[in-house]
């Protein structure tokens, strides 16, 4: 009997943690998890590398032979963000459907019932995560704009002064393209923990992402057109890297970015239930 | 079944050469007992068929507020052509032939600056000198002043020299050169029957044959005579994921042309001139004409073109492809159920069964790749069969103008986008094989396929490095939707957002074949060499 | 259904599930699943394939939702618990972890979710017997070495409750004894143990309690004790140079005697010592005596049989069922 009174004693102490050192404990958890896979690490390096690559590229094969030549030379040194943001959606994926198809979600759940606070937790790494991956990311691109375009025409002369982030709209570019691939890996995030199989989840994340303005550009009505690029998640989400001709934007620049943020918001939710209501 | 008397060892080496059709008859039952994947071949159906007739319902096309008329002429080949010239003519009944000689062309163009046209008042204010590449003047004879009837004709162009040109979509170069009074251009074209040939020359003695075009059915009594047309300016001014914004105007060319003689059948008549085309329903702007005659010289002015219509140009048109424009999304579901017919396999190590059984792991790839591809062709074509037909329609309901394609170009577009999207069902198949994780394959082809459209299509990179890539990627056997030729003598870009593709429509398609073919063999070589 | 339990009862209940239904599409997975697990026992959860066992177990760890009823651990139902694995410890499937990630990684992620740290890794990796190979792929391990893993999982937070789902599946005859003695010693600290099996001779000599069950519900809740011993139903086996005399002073006893061969006698109705007693009142010589005793496996399969014979019946007496499963835990 005594040691069913010890048992019973341990049963009922006093749950040791606070809700936020719950949260604290889960985020300890899954960070040691996205530590400890094998692929976190390089797929973040891939999404560097291939982000500061394609825009060095696109700012290679650019040029401004006079003044007016109409191009947006943030934009153009910004132009990796369409590859990079593929590997960070890969990332955010495989954060949560590599647990379903190893079936250790139930371990995980198991440990750690709050299942919203699991996916809480995970949401904040990833972020973390590809802030911290996004600002190398766009720092390497813009070096790369920098040293690269005024040899291909983007001079004073013609009217383009180096890329600097001291300029407000070119700052607010490079930040917001950071901002940009966190909100594309918490809407990838969202859809994995919504659908499970990481094949339908990509597949789909990339369908959202290209499929808007594809549509957008056979669909002749331009009504039709620039609504369609207003409520596409990469159309208006990368209207924050224009600094030119900010007039004829189908979105301003923060407003396209809040677009993208209620889609990632609508895939968290969307994520969260299925999690909270289907079994594990 | 007749094998059950057959002798033993028929059985036996019905066994072995029948092995390959149990194993594909094997990955069937695999394919088709999976609901999530027979699930996902109808959703890639659904999604080719329901995209194109949303983004059908989408394009509404109203003229000042109203259903638009088109009034595209249509050439002798059913295809459109723009067919706006001024034209100084005279009936030629019967053979004859008709010589002239070419001492200059100069032109207008409309005045840029900050990439915008300044129009002026008069038709020729706010214009400076100048010359399309394809401003021409020269000689033409043509079945009738009827816009889109057969023609053939010489002349000379402001950047491409002499050439001879008949029935909207054939060009052949003649003399290089530009021509000035000092050095002149003669140019004669000779009917004989049907047939229209056209000779060149640098002094009028010493001709050469340039052309031979026959122009089949022409009416005995033809009108022959001088010409003046140009084409519109059209510049860039920007471009990004909003697509090229441009600005341009109507150009104007005149031809100065002496020493005309006509040789034939004349009946009583003079040089009469006849605006053709231009007016507000046309293609593209066209500012007018005329011509005067001062002696034996002619100086005739005019503005518009005469080529094929393209999707490049200023027409509202839609090419036929756009109606299956939801072969995107098929695409990607296609992509997903590819690959993951095979990394299911990995992850639940039901490959190790598979080999078990079929121990000949590349004739399993073989049957993998053979039965996804040919679920997904069926699949797909069904939905391209009835989305062309069903889009068109709509499209052309909601007042846009489509432009004419045989019926054997549609077939092509249609089984080939169905093939396309099969093979690259077998690419995700075989990078699946390679790489084992889902998710990464299917991102690798889609990025691989998708990515370089989407960068063409939205002129994010600057052109010709997205022709490099849509010649090198995957992506290039999108060609295979292309309906409408690019006809250089349109003076077009050919730019993917035009339905123009730098390959040809089967070699851009052995391009995805061949990385498919690539993957797949890769594949074969390393499942063979790996532990399953 | 069971309305609160007074508190010192509470405190002798570790699992407690009640009224549990749940069906996935048409089939019904349990069909009104009720019992509870005290402490310092090994309770064995005994029943064929597809009895609904696992998914028991899965509700009663917050991964399944049942339609109806509720799974309580320690009072309390599981997704309320802060630290769970303090509380409960659990090994459902040996195969549920990234198997690109090492034995210890997946224990470290495992114990920073329970705010545990490195220093407890080890301490199970010790026990666990997984000292050599810790830092190897675990993707790469026998399914007896998983189950070590998942072994070393479930004590990682040193929790009251343990529940283990087929832990002997994949491990060889040395493995099985080690487990034997590994669930014992757990029950011998005072956990609260549940083992779950759908071979009883897995469970001989470890478990105490059994838990039967059969087609979504509990067909039996006793004491291994009890269960042999209403199997064994006091037959007892004789061995007589006079079986004739034998007979006919058992059978004025009261006893059934079946002649089972020359001077082997089989009875019913009386206990071995007092048949002994009575044989030797009448001086009748007796060369052998012993009590038939049914193994664990024989009468599992009596209530398995008995089962069938509910499967059988139509649907109108589910109540019938209902009530003899009231009667099974009244008896208790």
């Amino acid at each position: 009997m005594s040691l069913a009174s010890d048992t019973a004693q341990a049963l009922t102490r006093p749950a040791p943690a606070t809700a936020a050192a719950g949260l604290r404990d889960t985020l300890h958890a899954e960070w040691t998890k996205l530590r400890t896979a094998p692929g976190t690490a390089g797929l973040l390096v891939a999404a560097v590398a291939l982000t500061v690559a394609v825009s060095a590229a696109a700012a290679v094969a650019t040029r401004c032979p006079a003044a007016g030549c109409g191009q947006d030379p943030a934009k153009v040194s910004l132009t990796g963000v369409y590859l990079g943001q593929v590997v960070v959606a890969v990332v955010a994926v495989l954060a949560i459907s590599g647990e379903y198809s190893s079936g250790m979600i139930r371990t995980t759940l198991a440990a750690m019932p709050r299942r919203t606070t699991v996916l809480a937790a995970k949401a904040v790494l990833i972020t973390g995560l590809t802030l911290a991956a996004g600002i190398l990311a766009i720092a390497g691109s813009l070096l790369a704009g920098r040293l690269i375009l005024p040899g291909h025409g983007f001079t004073a002369a013609h009217g383009f002064a180096p890329l600097s982030l001291a300029d407000g709209p070119v700052l607010r570019a490079a930040a917001g393209s950071v901002l940009y691939l966190a909100l594309i890996a918490l809407l990838s995030l969202g859809i994995a923990t919504a659908v499970r199989d990481s094949a339908v989840a990509i597949g789909l994340v990339l369908g959202l992402l290209y499929l808007f303005p594809i549509v957008a550009a056979v669909v002749s009505d331009s009504h039709v057109q620039r609504h369609l690029q207003q409520i596409a998640p990469m159309t208006a989400g990368l209207d924050i890297q224009a600094t030119t001709g900010l007039r004829s934007l189908p979105l301003s620049p923060w407003a396209g970015l809040g677009v993208l943020a209620a889609w990632a918001a609508a895939a968290l939710l969307a994520g969260g239930l299925v999690l909270r209501l289907r079994d594990a | 079944m007749t094998t059950t008397t057959a002798a033993p060892d028929r059985a036996a080496t019905r066994t072995e050469r029948g092995s390959f059709t149990d194993l594909l008859h094997a990955e069937w039952t695999k394919f088709r007992t999976v609901r999530g994947w027979v699930i996902g071949m109808v959703v890639a159906a659904l999604v080719t068929l329901l995209i194109g007739l949303l983004s059908a319902v989408g394009s509404h096309t109203s003229c000042n507020g109203g259903p638009c008329h088109f009034l595209y002429p249509v050439g002798p080949g059913g295809e459109a052509v723009t067919d706006s010239f001024y034209f100084v003519h005279r009936p030629l009944a019967g053979n004859g032939s008709i010589t002239t000689r070419v001492t200059s062309l100069t032109g207008l163009l409309p005045t840029a600056s900050n990439g915008r046209v300044h129009a002026g008042q008069g038709p020729q204010s706010g214009m400076h000198p100048g010359l399309e590449p394809w401003s021409k003047a020269g000689l033409i004879i043509k079945e009738s002043t009827r816009q889109g009837s057969a023609y053939a004709a010489m002349m000379v162009t402001g950047g491409h020299g002499v050439r001879m040109q008949y029935d909207y979509t054939q060009d052949v170069p003649g003399l290089p050169g530009a021509v000035t009074a000092a050095s002149p251009r003669w140019l004669r074209l000779t009917r004989t029957g049907d047939t229209v040939t056209g000779y060149d020359s640098a002094d009028g003695r010493h001709w050469t044959l340039v052309g031979t075009a026959t122009l089949p059915g022409l009416s005995s009594t033809v009108q022959a005579g001088l010409f003046s047309t140009s084409p519109a300016y059209n510049v860039t001014t920007a471009q990004g994921l909003l697509g090229l914004s441009g600005t341009g105007g109507p150009t104007l060319a005149t031809g100065v042309l002496d020493h005309v003689s006509l040789l034939g059948g004349q009946p009583a008549s003079g040089w009469s001139g006849t605006l053709i085309g231009g007016g507000p329903s046309a293609a593209s702007p066209v500012q007018g004409g005329g011509y005067h005659q001062a002696g034996g010289r002619f100086t005739v002015t005019g503005s518009g073109d005469i080529t094929p219509d393209t999707p490049g140009g200023a027409g509202p048109g839609q090419t036929l492809d756009h109606t299956l424009v939801g072969a995107f999304a098929g695409l990607i579901a296609v992509v997903v159920v590819g690959t993951m017919f095979i990394t299911a396999e990995y992850r639940r190590d039901l490959i190790r069964t598979t080999f078990a059984a079929s121990p000949r792991r590349g004739r399993v790839l073989a049957a993998k790749a053979i039965v996804i591809g040919s679920v997904t062709f069926a699949a797909t074509l069904a939905a391209a069969v009835v989305a062309v037909p069903l889009s068109s329609r709509l499209l052309r309901d909601n007042g846009n103008y489509l432009y004419p394609v045989n019926t054997l170009t549609e077939v092509r577009m249609v089984a080939g986008t169905a093939a396309m999207l099969a093979v690259a069902a077998v690419l995700a198949l075989a990078i699946g094989a390679l790489v084992r994780r889902s998710a990464i394959a299917v991102t690798v082809v889609i990025v691989a396929i998708v990515l370089p459209y989407l960068i063409s299509v939205t002129n994010l990179l600057p052109a010709g490095a997205d022709q490099w890539l849509m010649r090198l990627a995957p992506a290039a056997a999108f060609s295979i939707q292309q309906t409408i030729p690019n006809y250089p003598q349109a003076g077009n870009v050919c730019s993917v957002a035009g339905g123009c593709y730098p390959l040809a429509p089967w070699t851009g398609f052995a391009v995805l074949c061949a990385w498919a073919a690539a993957a797949l063999g890769l594949a074969v070589f390393l499942v063979r060499r790996r532990d399953a | 259904m069971l309305g609160p339990l007074p508190y010192n009862q509470r405190m002798d209940t570790a699992i407690e599930v009640s009224g549990l239904h749940k069906r996935f599409g048409r089939t019904p997975a349990l069909d009104g699943m009720t019992f509870a697990v005290p402490p310092g026992q090994v309770t064995g959860f005994v029943g064929p394939n597809g009895a609904g066992k696992s998914t028991t177990m899965r509700v009663i760890l917050g991964l399944d939702a049942p339609d109806k009823g509720t799974a309580l651990v320690g009072g309390r139902p599981y997704p309320s618990l802060r630290q769970p694995l303090r509380q409960v410890g659990s090994l459902l499937d040996a195969g549920a972890l990234q198997p690109s990630r090492s034995a210890r990684n997946h224990l470290l992620w495992l114990a920073h979710s329970q705010g545990l740290n490195a220093g407890r890794v080890d301490e199970v990796i010790g026990r666990a017997g997984l000292e050599g190979v810790a830092r190897r792929r675990a993707g790469g391990f026998s399914l007896g070495m998983r189950q070590r893993l998942g072994i070393a999982a479930a004590l990682l937070g040193d929790p009251p409750v343990l529940m283990f789902d087929e832990p002997f599946n994949g491990m060889d005859p040395e493995g099985i004894v080690w487990m034997r003695g590994f669930l014992r010693s757990l029950a011998a600290e005072g956990r609260a143990v549940l083992v779950s099996s759908h071979l009883m001779s897995e469970l001989q000599d470890t478990a105490s309690h059994l838990v039967v069950v059969g087609r979504g519900r509990v067909i039996a809740d006793t004491s291994v004790a009890d269960l042999l011993a209403a199997a064994s139903g006091d037959r007892v086996f004789l061995r007589t140079a006079d079986a004739a005399r034998a007979v006919t002073v058992l059978e004025r006893a009261g006893a059934t005697v079946a002649a089972t061969g020359p001077g082997t006698l089989t009875i019913t109705g009386l206990a071995a010592g007092r048949v002994a007693a009575l044989l030797g009142e009448h001086a009748v010589p007796l060369s052998e005596i012993s009590e038939h005793r049914a193994t664990l496996e024989e009468a599992y399969m009596r209530l398995t049989q008995d089962a069938v014979e509910y499967r059988a019946e139509p649907a109108g007496s589910l109540e019938e069922a209902a009530a003899q499963a009231g009667t099974g835990e009244a008896r208790r």
